[in-house]
């Protein structure tokens, strides 16, 4: 079968300021030489959301109680980098472009900025309010919180999103003092490091401590789920706060396993319910509700968008944002949706102009897998480096259905297999998960309907549910004539295969078997093994 | 001590994937389920007219294409048991049941499915996926009991007329009862303090009753328990210390043997393939159906690691110290097939509260699938034995 290619697309626009985006970088440097010159008007838009950011960390760091949380956590010093980190996701952004990346980025840097917040007050050892700590219900970071949509006076918390997830898409290294204290405590090596390093907080004590009570899923893999036992232990055991486990199924595409997962919601529903003597709120769950399906309703559009010749909220404009409205927000919190709109309004305003967002597309790419966190940037590198316009990928392909939004008697009992739904097809696991169809199969549907002539597979090592299709992928690649690369990486850990390990991997395939020169040859080789 | 005189058969049936007694039982016209989980309610697969044999793969050379397919990342296991269906090795099952009880053994099965490696010329040949619950409890009795119905009655009955009635699963039932009791009385013999049965020996006889059809052992593990409560003990206790082996999968019973060549006796097996609480008996009530009670009696002895509520957890590990104590163990091996991901967190955990909370002394090892030649292993039990000694030493100091 012949390979497949899309035909190259030239920019008309000339892309204005800096075009060799590799000579910013200082070798073996934290930061750049200086930032990146976008044209007078980028520029100047982009230095007032830099100064927006440094605000935003200002005032955190302005209370007393921030300080010492500050210093009482390792992995807060990571927060210093917070303004480089929306640097290399802006990476040669221009116009709509940039403006959709602040738009999303600098939301998320507020909404995690109020989360450290919450954290600093209620933890024992910081701000050691006691009455705020009682309004939290602890959540895994790699957790749907569909069941916390109830309960308009609940914090829905979680620490391990600032003090791992975040923290390595700050800093590269942040994790690598977790890992090991794990591995230091018998966890062996070969394991997933994401569940790994917050099992090495747990060990490490280096959670705060807060909150009524916690609600533990086991989410995407069976790291997860094990993970979830060494940090219970010491939540319920040393630090007294109840743990509900809520299990979503695996084989969530099954029909016989949606009443065992409304049970289990419902049963998460009462234990919170129990522990923090707040009710549930049907009013207040209807218009999350309405909010998750606006969410919804603007991603399938963006993904339609994706699937002609200018797609526009794509790569990690798309990747990071869905992570945080899909899972972490869910429908409570109303800026978002406020963000959609404007995300919304510049999306078509680009699409109506025929905006591209580099000087040439020369493939349209899926990209598969599990992305790496230390490298979640990589995405942004394919595009401008090799022209690779990467549509979209797997964990923006989530949930396209809509759920029950209006308050009727029959809603209510609908919205509990809603939040089961939800809850099961949370990101990564709606496709690690629920028999090969959703990962194998379905992949190569997409390639189908986004017209793509690539699939970039991020294979995470230690992933055994991505690994267990390796073979198959190869071959069902090689059937269609789809070329594939093969793009290793360790997650959390670049100590095992490097930002530039990663790119090396793309760089041979372009060169030997795309026989292609890349688009902006200063990015191709990076020291930046040391870059924040 | 003297030999036992089935031993030797014993062992040549863990020789083959394909034993002699499964053609035996296939010419008498049942048909063959393989399986590989032990979230799976053997009796089902062991309904009149069908068998069940838990898949190894025995003398495994190179598992190259199983590599290919799952990369070196999943544990040996799953890419031997992968390697042998490709190469044809389980041509002789009529059917595969898994649970999604681990990512590995599921994508194990479901390449297995996508490759056609077995059953495409087999009328009436399927694959079936459960789903398990993964806390023991009544929501997840429920969906045991629905999966079993959907993924394990259902396509027996349909695709070769097997009888799923209450009182089948009865006469199933009581067949494994049979069986387990066999393998528990002669299992009892490993307390006494001079035991009659080694740790392999005992392996063997228990690892043949999950491979074999059941009822062409029955006689031959009969005359082994008589043979038993008359053999004679060596003078002196040929072992330095009694051990418990608790953690993953063990089906290659060299790893037994290389512990007790190390000079440990495993008195008692805590393990997937092993007796505790794999054969535990059953007892059926009249009141209650039997599929029901059935379900219930696996989840809640469930010992797997994929069990997440606390009491579960709890109970896995006090499990293992009332075990050690009932068997009189020095101490406790935690063994982990390399790879495996719910073992390595419960091997972790799991070490460390039996020997900080129970005050048991624990060699904590994750190990290759076929193990029969490591001398690696053999230097971490003699190490582990010597500081037993010295503890002993010490207590008594």
């Amino acid at each position: 079968m012949a390979v497949r290619k899309f035909k190259t697309m030239v920019n008309p626009e000339k892309i204005k300021g800096d075009t060799r985006y590799g000579d910013l970088y200082i070798p073996h440097g934290k930061v750049r030489k200086r930032r990146e010159w976008r044209g007078v008007g980028d520029t100047f838009y982009d230095y007032t959301r830099w100064l927006g950011i440094m605000l935003t960390l200002g005032k955190f760091m302005a209370k007393p109680r921030n300080i010492k949380f500050f210093f009482r956590y390792r992995w807060m010093a990571n927060y210093l980098a917070v303004p480089m980190m929306v640097d290399r996701f802006t990476q040669g952004l221009r116009g709509e472009y940039l403006r959709m990346a602040h738009e999303e980025q600098d939301l998320i840097i507020i909404d995690v900025a109020k989360l450290l917040n919450t954290l600093a007050r209620g933890d024992r050892r910081t701000g050691n309010d006691e009455e705020f700590s009682k309004i939290n219900v602890l959540v895994d970071e790699n957790e749907m919180t569909a069941v916390m949509m109830g309960f308009p006076n609940l914090k829905c918390t979680s620490r391990e999103t600032p003090s791992t997830y975040v923290s390595v898409l700050l800093n590269q290294h942040a994790m690598e003092h977790y890992i090991d204290v794990a591995q230091e405590y018998g966890l062996p090596g070969d394991v997933c490091p994401m569940p790994e390093a917050e099992a090495g907080v747990s060990i490490d004590d280096d959670a705060p401590i807060l909150g009524a009570c916690a609600v533990q899923c086991n989410t995407t893999c069976d790291g997860s789920l094990l993970g979830n036992g060494v940090i219970s232990e010491r939540l319920e055991k040393e630090d007294g706060i109840p743990v509900f486990q809520l299990p979503a199924p695996l084989r969530h595409k099954e029909d016989d396993v949606q009443e065992y997962a409304a049970e289990e919601v419902r049963r998460a529903i009462k234990f919170i319910e129990e522990h923090t003597g707040h009710k549930w709120d049907w009013d207040y769950y209807f218009e999350c509700a309405k909010r998750v399906n606006f969410a919804t309703k603007c991603r399938n559009e963006w993904l339609d968008m994706n699937k002609t010749d200018y797609p526009q909220i794509f790569g990690g404009n798309l990747a990071l944002y869905t992570e945080t409205t899909y899972m972490a927000i869910c429908g409570k919190v109303p800026e978002f949706e406020t963000a959609d709109k404007r995300l919304m309004k510049l999306a078509e305003k680009a699409y109506k102009k025929r905006k591209m967002a580099a000087p040439e597309y020369r493939h349209r790419a899926i990209v598969w897998g599990v992305q790496s966190h230390y490298y979640m940037d990589f995405l942004v590198w394919l595009l401008n480096c090799w022209g690779i316009v990467p549509l979209t990928d797997m964990l923006s392909c989530i949930n396209t259905e809509m759920i029950a939004d209006t308050d009727t008697p029959e809603n209510r009992e609908q919205a509990y297999y809603d939040m089961a739904m939800l809850t099961e097809e949370m990101i990564m696991r709606n496709r690690t998960h629920g028999g090969y169809k959703v990962l194998l199969d379905d992949l190569f549907e997409f390639v189908e309907e986004f017209n793509a002539d690539m699939i970039i597979l991020w294979e995470h090592i230690t992933c055994k549910a991505l690994d267990g299709m390796h073979g198959l992928f190869e071959d069902k690649a090689r059937e269609r004539g789809i070329p594939l690369i093969w793009v290793d990486h360790q997650l959390f850990d670049p100590r095992v295969i490097s930002r530039q390990g990663v790119r090396d991997q793309v760089n041979q395939y372009m060169r030997t078997v795309m026989q292609e020169e890349p688009l902006d040859p200063s990015l191709e080789f990076l020291d930046d093994e040391n870059a924040w | 001590m003297k030999d036992l005189k089935h031993l030797i058969y014993f062992e040549d049936l863990l020789q083959e994937a394909n034993n002699e007694l499964i053609g035996q039982a296939q010419k008498e016209g049942m048909k063959c389920i393989g399986y590989m989980c032990e979230n799976v309610p053997e009796p089902l697969l062991n309904l009149p007219g069908c068998f069940s044999s838990r898949l190894r793969a025995p003398r495994t050379g190179s598992i190259d294409v199983g590599t290919y397919y799952l990369t070196s990342f999943l544990c040996e296991y799953s890419r031997a048991i992968l390697e042998r269906a490709l190469e044809g090795g389980y041509n002789f099952l009529d059917g595969v049941i898994t649970p999604d009880g681990c990512t590995m053994l599921n994508r194990c099965v479901e390449n297995m499915d996508v490759l056609q490696a077995m059953g495409k010329d087999k009328k009436g040949f399927f694959f079936d996926y459960m789903e398990i619950p993964m806390k023991a409890d009544y929501n997840g009795l429920n969906l045991y009991v629905l999966q079993c119905k959907n993924h394990i009655l259902k396509p027996l009955a349909e695709n070769y007329g097997i009888d799923t009635s209450d009182a089948a699963i009865r006469k199933a039932v009581d067949q494994h009862n049979k069986v387990c009791e066999l393998i528990r009385a002669i299992g009892d013999f490993r307390k006494l303090d001079v035991p009659t049965i080694t740790g392999y020996e005992y392996s063997v006889f228990c690892l043949a009753s999950y491979v074999a059809p059941k009822h062409l052992i029955i006689d031959k593990l009969e005359e082994t328990l008589e043979e038993l409560k008359t053999r004679k003990p060596d003078a002196k206790p040929w072992f330095k210390a009694r051990v418990e082996v608790v953690g993953s999968e063990v089906d290659d019973t060299d790893f037994i043997k290389l512990v007790e060549e190390s000079g440990a006796f495993v008195c008692c097996d805590r393990f997937c393939y092993g007796s505790l609480p794999g054969r535990d008996p059953i007892y059926l009530n009249d009141e209650e159906d039997a599929l029901t009670q059935l379900c219930g009696a696996y989840m809640y002895r469930g010992e797997c690691p994929r069990y997440m509520d606390t009491v579960t957890m709890d109970g896995r590990r006090s499990y293992v110290d009332e075990l050690a104590k009932e068997y009189k163990a020095d101490g406790i091996i935690y063994q982990q097939m390399k790879f495996c991901d719910p073992w390595a967190y419960e091997r972790m955990m799991g070490s460390h509260i039996l020997r900080n909370r129970y005050d048991w002394p624990v060699l904590a090892v994750d190990r290759p699938y076929t193990i029969g030649s490591s001398g690696q292993m053999r230097t971490r039990v003699q190490a582990f034995l010597e500081s037993i000694d010295i503890k002993k030493i010490q207590k008594e100091g």
